[in-house]
């Protein structure tokens, strides 16, 4: 699926500005190799989808430099568009039936009308719609809906795919299906950006991870070299003997203030939540303190933190 | 074979647009019209004279059905804008293999197409129930004209409101008023006479339809005449005019927001 191209997807320095006073993406760089799959993560309003619709040309660049399979974006937006697929976060249907669809959006990329058939059939049996297939698309729940959208993307051929939370509102089973069915086209040679809300999604899927907030790229790296670097953090959680009285929570909560190491805690009616740097020598402190409250700790778990962890760490700082 | 990307918009439009409910609204309802109200008026308007021909009602209401599809077609293409963007096709298609242009030219071919097709379907019928009609060459080259004119008109016209209007609510009101404005206060059910209530008849002369309707009708039954020539030059201004003002607003739709 690859052509001769480096990176897939080249984006140096870019900036959009809606209104020119505030960047909603501001000065973002990252590479993308053809075959790999790159998360793009970050809080509702961090500049991903942004960046998602300028790389598909639906938005104009505000500054930098962007190349699409070996094409600049300024100068070849519409021979991009044929090489990409784009499963936008906002739903997008024509009014018809689930497997009207599928022909209609084949028949609008020039899929030849076989491929179509077979196509469309092997989709709707892989992404569980044959059973609605008669059913117009704006009939269909919040989740098919998403499953028909990412499915009637792979009516066509492409070479780089963007996934702007494509499994928004699937159930858990359907979507470990549809991010395998992305991984086995990575494989074969297709580039894939993709934006996820579900951390567990994206250390699931994606070669490598970046991370913006505020419109900027404030780490990257693959999955485990991300919690590497935030690595000194580890998760520590206590789970108490009884319920913690409710006028004990704001002592506890005073407490863990006032540890030094302690980035990020929260106490629960029987379980205290603790993440922070050298927690192995924190945690007898801790239970001195708890201890003082009176509070009997019945279980100790030190974990290394999630990428929901380094999320939450990275985004705060 | 390989169509080109507007022909490929056009195909999707007519299948998106040919489910009972579009198909009733473009082909039910002028027919309905034209068979019970042609038929029911014709019991209290055996006949009458204009242009110095006689007719009978149902005669005189033909034309005028066959012009309504330009109206119709027009409806139908300029609102896919509306409805594209509010279901997210329009932003789906514009990073997918087309340009603006191209999904322009979509949209004004099914017009043309609907409006052409409609026509055709309406005249077959009339020519079914009363098949008293005098098209020269001259006159059907004017006629098949008028309708494509008519329908870019059109058109043009939801273009603009599809365009400046957000809601869904404002949009069928719009439309709705514009549906009874525009086919009731036009020449398409009856003719404008001396004894026409002032304000009607000053409706009608603004209509862009009455044109529509006088220059089909001129060319179904009474012959092409100076008056269909400058209904068809008034028609031609016109869509020029509202072409222009739609390309204008259409090009500032902006995405991506």
């Amino acid at each position: 699926m690859s052509g001769s191209y480096e990176y897939a997807i080249d984006v140096e320095n870019l900036v959009k500005s809606y209104d020119g006073v505030k960047n909603a993406v501001d000065d973002v760089s990252f590479q993308i190799k053809p075959g790999e799959i790159y998360g793009l993560l970050g809080k509702n309003g961090a500049g991903k989808s942004t960046t998602i619709k300028t790389l598909t040309t639906l938005v104009p660049p505000t500054s930098g430099n962007v190349t699409i399979c070996g094409m600049e974006l300024r100068k070849k937006a519409s021979q991009i568009r044929k090489l990409i697929g784009v499963v936008q976060q906002e739903e997008a249907f024509d009014f018809a039936t689930v497997e009207r669809n599928f022909r209609i959006y084949g028949m609008l990329w020039e899929v030849p009308a076989d491929k179509i058939q077979s196509r469309s059939e092997d989709l709707m049996e892989l992404f569980n719609l044959k059973e609605i297939r008669k059913k117009r698309a704006f009939e269909l729940s919040g989740g098919q809906k998403k499953r028909l959208q990412v499915a009637r993307e792979f009516i066509h051929d492409m070479q780089v795919l963007f996934l702007d939370e494509p499994t928004a509102g699937m159930d858990p089973i359907m979507r470990r299906s549809v991010l395998d069915f992305v991984m086995g086209k990575a494989k074969e040679g297709l580039t894939v950006l993709f934006t996820t809300q579900i951390l567990e999604e994206a250390d699931y899927v994606c070669d490598r991870i970046g991370i913006m907030d505020l419109g900027k790229k404030v780490a990257e790296g693959t999955s485990a070299q991300l919690k590497e670097r935030f690595g000194s953090l580890k998760k520590l959680v206590l789970t108490a003997t009884d319920r913690i009285p409710a006028e004990s929570i704001p002592l506890v909560r005073a407490k863990l203030a006032t540890v030094p190491s302690v980035t990020q805690y929260e106490v629960g009616d029987r379980e205290i939540t603790v993440i922070g740097k050298n927690m192995g020598k924190t945690v007898y402190s801790i239970l001195s303190s708890l201890s003082s409250l009176s509070i009997d700790i019945d279980q100790v778990n030190l974990d290394a933190p999630s990428l929901d962890d380094v999320f939450l760490e990275v985004v705060k700082k | 074979m390989k169509l080109p990307a507007m022909v490929r918009l056009t195909v999707r439009n007519v299948l998106v647009n040919t489910d009972p409910g579009t198909m009733f609204f473009m082909l039910g309802i002028p027919a309905f019209y034209l068979l019970v109200l042609g038929t029911m008026f014709q019991g209290l308007i055996p006949s009458f004279t204009q242009h110095g021909v006689t007719t009978s009602y149902t005669t005189f209401l033909a034309p005028g059905i066959v012009g309504m599809q330009a109206f119709t077609a027009g409806n139908i293409g300029g609102g896919m804008l509306w409805a594209d963007r509010r279901w997210g096709m329009f932003e789906q298609l514009l990073v997918g293999p087309f340009r603006r242009a191209d999904y322009l030219l979509g949209i004004m071919l099914v017009s043309v197409f609907f409006s052409l097709a409609g026509s055709g379907i309406m005249m077959a019928l009339a020519f079914l129930i009363n098949g008293d009609f005098n098209i020269t060459i001259l006159g059907a080259i004017i006629l098949m004209a008028v309708l494509v004119l008519g329908s870019i008109f059109f058109t043009s016209l939801f273009l603009i409101i599809s365009v400046l209007v957000r809601t869904m609510n404002a949009y069928q009101t719009i439309t709705f008023l514009l549906f009874f404005m525009l086919d009731f206060a036009s020449t398409a059910f009856y003719p404008v006479t001396p004894s026409t209530p002032l304000v009607l008849r000053v409706i009608s002369t603004f209509n862009p339809l009455s044109y529509i309707v006088d220059v089909v009708r001129d060319c179904m039954l009474y012959g092409v005449s100076y008056s269909a020539w400058v209904g068809t030059g008034i028609i031609t201004l016109l869509t020029v005019i509202f072409f222009y003002l739609s390309l204008v607003l259409y090009n500032n739709v902006r995405t991506g927001l």
